[in-house]
């Protein structure tokens, strides 16, 4: 396999966020209108400065077939390159950041827009699952992350407990436009989800947009987007072994290889993972090894809110923004889509001395 | 853009329903086909790029159920989906991440099958505010902007009409192809059923099952792995805005495929596409578009478009034989269609054709149409 790294240095240059809301009522052109114009006022560029655009997007969630066609005139796409990749945020971010290096473009526009407000979320999944052996048994995301965290909690009588304080101290750490903070004892009293999830363990899920300006002229940011890898699991929950997310350990270690830096030393200052629920944190530390050293999800991470596909795009926001307040010196994002974090995505981000 | 290759081609036999096959079984059929032809293992690819329009099917994400198909197990793998155009912006997205330097080896597969959904829900492209309750599809969409192009141009539907047969006959060449209509005349188009004015059923390309799958490689792998690699020597793509009442022609004339044409032309040092290009495939999903399209795409000047293809400038034996394969209006898995233009146009350069070969081709163009007026425009040709 052949670990190789960028062609071209690539920058994270502009970030643009909604924020996440329970229910927007504007447009998605509206709401991505407002995210790019935030980028792009942060990056101190126009519409004119963008090469290429790549957008992360549900049609199903969207109602809309090639649902980019909602924001063809927000992004300006109108008689310029436009893709659309169908995953998380980051790995349109990560595919981006390809053609950079491939010298495509110079620079490129990456969006990630839902709202989970306009349909039934979590029934929506079920429409991923094969529709042959999974989907007859009403199987979705939320029933596949239950199945993963029982796996996990076993031989495990304390996890419960643990998950419960991970997710009070993530809300803590986060300002939510949904419920406000509860105990780890409010948590544990919860109505059970998807056995031995709780409600509120899991993130809510609402209504955003991100926008990130990716460029290989950096002049203006500290902030470089290093190394990058993603992965695709084996789909069936049969056939993966549910204790691990060893298709984060490969993209991680595919990313950590493209940038040029060994796998297992404590090097990263900050994570912002893509965690729905508490026990993928502990996956998250068990793929990347991450122990004391690094800060994680000093914001709250995805558990004051988020939503679908907007949540690796806007880790890589949180994790840009900190890095250039000065919060740290190399910091890794991740994104994570598909039943029991099928699909994984990570980027390295380094600070520019 | 860093040298990169097609090395290797597969397609499944295309049909209205591919009742024997599910979804991962068509993309493991053209997945392995690709490979073998490539002559590389599933273990030799880096990346896997999957183009399919999910909602033909009604899925979310496609390539979670059939990334296995496709070899990605534990590999990169990343879905395009962009309308038409998703099999040609799947390639280029295969051509950007191997020329990006992160792969030597991506595996692109476009498929679709219609059988088990409906085109029709392609009207929720439309706008649902403004465009949505006038919405109707494609081949009404069509039918107004070939109606424009007509009285501007003076094309006629005779001419339309040769070039729904000149696929067809083609397509006898093609073992792949979907509609096999070998004794199809001009008469039969003009005297089938009207759709919309002045469209007529034999004027449109079907709704297939099929998938397709191409090898890319870097300059490195495809001179080891291919005598005659494929070379991409340009891509360019242009995207158009949404509403319908802003597009009138524009959905025929395409400025979008004239600005992306005429950029990957001056990327690939060519300026007379008629006589420098050797074979085209183009996304045709009306025979009136492929007229329309030889002014776009420079083959001639504005209004002469009727007089190549009744010149048989376009035929198999003519100046530059275009969709030898029989095109869109023979096989329209609308996933895949975009891969199988590139997939042809790359097989031509192989010299691997067979009876649709043309000779000695080493320069060759694809093209793809999606949505409203999207275009993607790849050149590929016999040297780097």
């Amino acid at each position: 396999m052949t670990l190789g790294s960028l062609r071209r240095p690539v920058f994270v240059c502009g970030l643009g966020e909604t924020g996440v809301v329970a229910e927007d009522p504007r447009s998605i052109a509206e709401m991505v209108l407002q995210a790019v114009q935030a980028a792009y006022a942060d990056a101190g560029c126009t519409h004119a400065d963008v090469d290429a655009v790549v957008s992360a997007s549900i049609d199903l969630l969207d109602g809309l077939t090639a649902s980019n066609i909602a924001v063809t005139e927000v992004v300006d796409a109108v008689m310029k390159p436009e893709t659309r990749i169908s995953a998380d945020g980051l790995a349109a971010a990560l595919h981006a950041a390809a053609q950079i290096a491939a010298g495509s473009y110079d620079t490129v526009l990456v969006v990630a827009h839902a709202k989970a407000s306009m349909a039934d979320y979590e029934a929506l999944t079920r429409w991923a699952l094969d529709p042959i052996h999974l989907q007859p048994l009403g199987v979705d995301f939320l029933a596949c992350a239950g199945l993963q965290a029982r796996m996990l909690a076993e031989d495990d009588t304390g996890a419960a407990r643990r998950w419960a304080e991970i997710a009070a101290t993530r809300r803590r750490e986060g300002s939510s436009a949904f419920s406000g903070q509860c105990s780890a004892d409010e948590i544990l009293a919860s109505p059970l989800v998807a056995a031995p999830l709780r409600a509120g363990m899991c993130a809510p899920l609402g209504d955003a947009a991100c926008a990130v300006v990716l460029s290989v002229q950096g002049r203006r940011t500290p902030v470089r987007l290093a190394g990058l890898g993603w992965d695709l699991e084996a789909h069936s929950l049969g056939d993966r072994d549910l204790s691990r997310w060893d298709g984060l350990a490969r993209a991680f270690g595919r990313a950590c290889g493209a940038a040029g830096i060994g796998t297992g030393v404590p090097v990263f200052d900050l994570a912002e993972p893509s965690c729905l629920y508490p026990h993928e944190e502990e996956l998250f530390r068990k793929a990347t090894g991450f122990g004391g050293e690094t800060l994680i999800s000093p914001e709250g991470g995805l558990f004051p809110g988020t939503a679908p596909v907007v949540a690796g795009l806007s880790r890589l926001a949180a994790a840009a923004r900190r890095m250039r307040e000065g919060g740290a010196k190399r910091a890794l994002a991740h994104g994570a889509w598909g039943p029991a974090g099928q699909g994984q995505a990570v980027a390295v981000l380094e600070a520019q001395p | 853009m860093n040298p990169v290759a097609v090395i290797g081609t597969g397609q499944t036999r295309h049909a209205r329903a591919r009742d024997d096959a599910s979804q991962p079984e068509l993309v493991r059929e053209a997945a392995a086909r690709a490979l073998d032809d490539a002559g590389i293992r599933p273990r030799d690819i880096d990346a896997v790029v999957i183009a399919n329009m999910e909602l033909f099917e009604g899925r979310a994400w496609p390539e979670l159920w059939v990334g296995e198909a496709a070899f990605a197990a534990g590999k990169p793998c990343l879905k395009v989906a962009t309308g038409g155009t998703s099999g040609t912006s799947g390639c280029i997205a295969g051509f950007h991440q191997v020329a990006s330097g992160l792969f030597d080896i991506v595996l692109v597969v476009g498929f679709e099958k219609h059988s088990e959904g409906h085109t029709q829900t392609g009207m929720t492209l439309t706008d649902p505010y403004w465009d949505r309750a006038v919405a109707s599809g494609a081949v009404g969409n069509f039918a107004l902007s070939v109606s424009q192009y007509m009285a501007e141009r003076g094309v006629t539907e005779l001419q339309a009409a040769q070039v729904a047969v000149k696929a067809r006959r083609n397509a006898t060449r093609n073992p792949h192809a979907h509609l096999q209509m070998p004794a199809i005349t001009v008469e039969e188009v003009l005297a089938s059923r009207p759709l919309a004015h002045p469209l007529r059923l034999l004027d449109m390309c079907p709704q297939s099952d099929g998938a397709c799958a191409i090898v890319v490689a870097s300059g490195d792998k495809a001179r080891k792995l291919n005598p005659r690699p494929a070379w991409v020597k340009a891509t360019a793509t242009r995207h158009e805005q949404p509403y319908i009442g802003d597009i009138d022609r524009r959905l025929i004339t395409m400025r979008t495929l004239r600005d992306a044409a005429r950029e990957a032309y001056a990327s690939a040092g060519i300026r007379e596409p008629l006589k420098e290009l050797d074979v085209a495939e183009i996304y045709e999903p009306v025979s009136y578009a492929e007229l329309a399209w030889y002014e776009a795409l420079g083959f001639c000047a504005e209004g002469e478009a009727g007089r190549l293809i009744e010149d048989g400038v376009t035929e198999m034996d003519g100046e530059l034989p275009v969709n030898p394969s029989g095109g869109v209006l023979s096989t329209n898995p609308v996933g895949a269609s975009g891969v199988i233009r590139v997939a042809e146009a790359a097989l031509q350069i192989h010299g691997r054709g067979g009876d649709r070969q043309v000779e000695g081709a080493r320069t060759a163009l694809a093209t793809g149409y999606g949505v409203y007026a999207w275009a993607d425009v790849i050149v590929l040709a016999d040297r780097p």
